[in-house]
């Protein structure tokens, strides 16, 4: 008798083979054959007309901190995906004492865009080493973690603020080794490092003061275990992501580790900008370093209110010190005629038409039924305004509450994306799931993967698009028993059709922490997703099952 | 497996001056002169940073201006 047997499907087993009418049980937790099975099972899942695929693996995540709350990481489970990667870009919530918790939710709202009820009415922080993390999120779990370890909090832990000041001293370094060994041992994935990113008070992170010799004795520790070292480099310049690239060499070499970039973006404004990397990266794997460049499915559309800070105002230095102020502040200053004309400056001399004019106006929220859909250059004609001062009033005379949409800033190309997505040294992730809450939704990028790339485009095949995001990461990331349908593996299984598979449409959603606001995407065409055997989601509702583990 | 020819980098040494790393890495050019050309070559530090200037250790910094992938 087998716990399941997932019956007459299409199995397609993440190794990338043609696909195969067949059944899958499953029996205490793993794969226990594959084929025309026979045999009875408690729980049968008919997968007639479905594809029966190993769970998708999502390697670029921040769900640190929601997995406190939400075992499922909703709605990553219901897209297919069976084990997320939090922990990236340097951020991470363990190994972190208790004086240095406001810090480190100061760096996740500024680059993660996480509301701070997040981290302040959800959950009850018990731990300050990386086991009482994992032991935290560990009590509820319906999808699998393999949580990397920042290098900023390591550096903080060690050097407290000296960690924001200066290079580190020889005994510092062996201490944050020894951190790190202890956090790898605990379950750690492998470590993270920023080269980019800034805290809440727009200093650099922590780990932008390393010298390159204490990220190689972190690197030595990483190889003793052969995990992962994940970066964020300067994606925006293609020299520098290229130095990052020999630099990361460097260290797989070195220690015989995998290293992983992201994000590799592709954008006309810089059109030699993935193609010159992945380039360097042929390179570097021919002499036998492993770095591997993450690239994202979907387009950027960055959407926003001034009712919160936003990312889309980065090149704008006043324009985010004021919509970070408390809203009566904000709103004070954003009515304030000497602000707002200083405001307006900053737009340059046609008042903002270039940099606003094509913003939509998403509607939902409180902004009059006359404007949505427009453009803001069309709203501001129809107002009589030029367009930073119609985008500032309409939000003032609304409670701020009016989302603008700014669609296809980049990376939108399907035709140059599809054949960059299917190079073999390409890694599928990068959504950054978890994150940049108010600004874009994280999820469904794996249901984007099969609508725009194999249905659409046909830039791979269906079966070489479940490879990508199962067995190639589960191998990139030496998940051990991941991302394959075959006996003994965890039985890790979305059952979907492939004919509608995708993502929903980008909707605000307000079920976070004190009510805070997030846009998300429902899954199409997913039916049934099992984690370890069990089914966690099934016929478009989530199930009681708990049985997500941290996998490493 | 020869690498291709790419842009040559350094990164800064621990409480190294923009003075002391121009000295380094263009050991045979006048002082002043290469400092021009460090900051020149390295807008990402010497002009977009807040504050300008700012080195950090993790800093790639460019030593000789963008190569030709003609």
């Amino acid at each position: 008798m087998f716990d399941v047997i997932v019956r007459g499907g299409t199995v397609v087993d993440g190794t990338g083979a043609p696909g195969f009418a067949g059944d899958v049980a499953v029996k205490d937790g793993r794969i226990a054959a594959v084929g025309q099975i026979s045999g009875e099972a408690r729980t049968v899942v008919d997968a007639r007309g479905r594809v029966v695929a190993p769970g998708f693996i999502d390697p670029h995540t921040h769900f640190d901190v929601q997995l406190l709350w939400d075992g499922a990481a909703r709605p990553a489970l219901e897209h297919g995906v069976t084990c997320v990667v939090p922990g990236n870009c340097s951020l991470s919530l363990a190994p972190l004492k208790a004086d240095d918790r406001k810090a480190v939710v100061g760096m996740f709202q500024q680059i993660e865009e996480m509301p701070p009820e997040a981290f302040t009415t959800a959950f009850e922080w018990t731990w300050e080493d990386f086991a009482g993390y994992r032991a935290a999120i560990e009590k509820g779990l319906s999808i699998n973690v393999a949580p990397l370890v920042g290098h900023s909090v390591i550096r903080l832990w060690v050097m407290g603020p000296a960690s924001q000041e200066r290079a580190a001293f020889p005994d510092e370094i062996a201490a944050m080794q020894a951190l790190l060994r202890e956090c790898l041992k605990a379950g750690a994935v492998g470590l993270s490092t920023s080269f980019v990113d800034l805290d809440a008070h727009g200093k650099p992170v922590p780990s932008r003061y390393a010298q390159f010799d204490e990220l190689d004795a972190l690197c030595a520790v990483l190889g003793e275990f052969g995990r992962m070292l994940q970066v964020v480099p300067e994606f925006y310049a293609t020299d520098i992501t290229i130095a990052r690239i020999d630099q990361l060499a460097e260290l797989s070499i070195r220690h015989g580790i995998p290293t992983t970039f992201s994000p590799l973006f592709d954008t006309l404004a810089v059109p030699d900008n993935a193609e010159r990397a992945i380039a360097r990266v042929e390179e570097q794997f021919a002499r036998g370093a492993r770095v591997w460049p993450q690239m994202q499915t979907r387009p950027i559309d960055i959407s926003f209110s001034l009712l919160r800070p936003s990312l889309f105002f980065a090149r704008l230095p006043r324009w985010v010190r004021i919509l970070r102020q408390p809203l009566e502040q904000r709103v004070a200053a954003l009515t304030d005629p000497d602000t707002r004309a200083k405001m307006l400056a900053d737009l340059g001399p046609d008042g903002g038409e270039a940099m606003f004019g094509r913003l939509v106006a998403r509607g939902g929220d409180a902004c009059p039924p006359e404007y949505v859909g427009k453009t803001l250059s069309e709203i501001a004609r129809l107002r009589g305004q030029p367009a930073g001062l119609a985008l500032i009033k309409l939000s003032l005379e609304n409670g701020l509450d009016v989302a603008f949409l700014s669609a296809s800033q980049g990376h939108q190309s399907t035709d140059r994306i599809g054949p960059m997505l299917a190079h073999p040294l390409v890694h599928i992730g990068a959504s950054d799931g978890g994150a940049h809450l108010a600004s874009f939704s994280t999820y469904g990028d794996t249901g984007y993967l099969f609508s725009e790339f194999v249905r659409k485009a046909g830039a791979m095949s269906l079966e070489k698009a479940v490879a990508k995001i199962t067995s190639e990461t589960a191998d990139i990331w030496g998940l051990k028993d991941r991302g394959r349908l075959a006996p003994g593996q965890c039985a890790d299984i979305v059952v979907f059709d492939a004919d509608a598979i995708d993502r929903g449409d980008e909707l605000p959603a307000f079920d976070m922490p004190g009510d805070g606001m997030r846009y998300v995407r429902a899954a199409r065409g997913v039916d049934t997703v099992l984690v370890n055997g069990e089914v966690a989601y099934a016929q478009g509702a989530y199930t009681a099952s708990r049985s997500g583990v941290v996998c490493v | 497996m020869v690498l291709s020819r790419q842009r040559r980098f350094v990164t800064p040494g621990p409480e190294e001056t923009i003075e002391e790393l121009a000295a380094r890495a263009l050991p045979g050019q006048p002082l002043q002169a290469a400092v021009d050309s460090i900051k020149s070559w390295n807008l990402h530090v010497f002009a977009m940073r807040r504050p300008p200037g700012l080195m950090l250790g993790s800093d790639v910094i460019f030593v000789e201006p963008p190569v030709s992938n003609g």
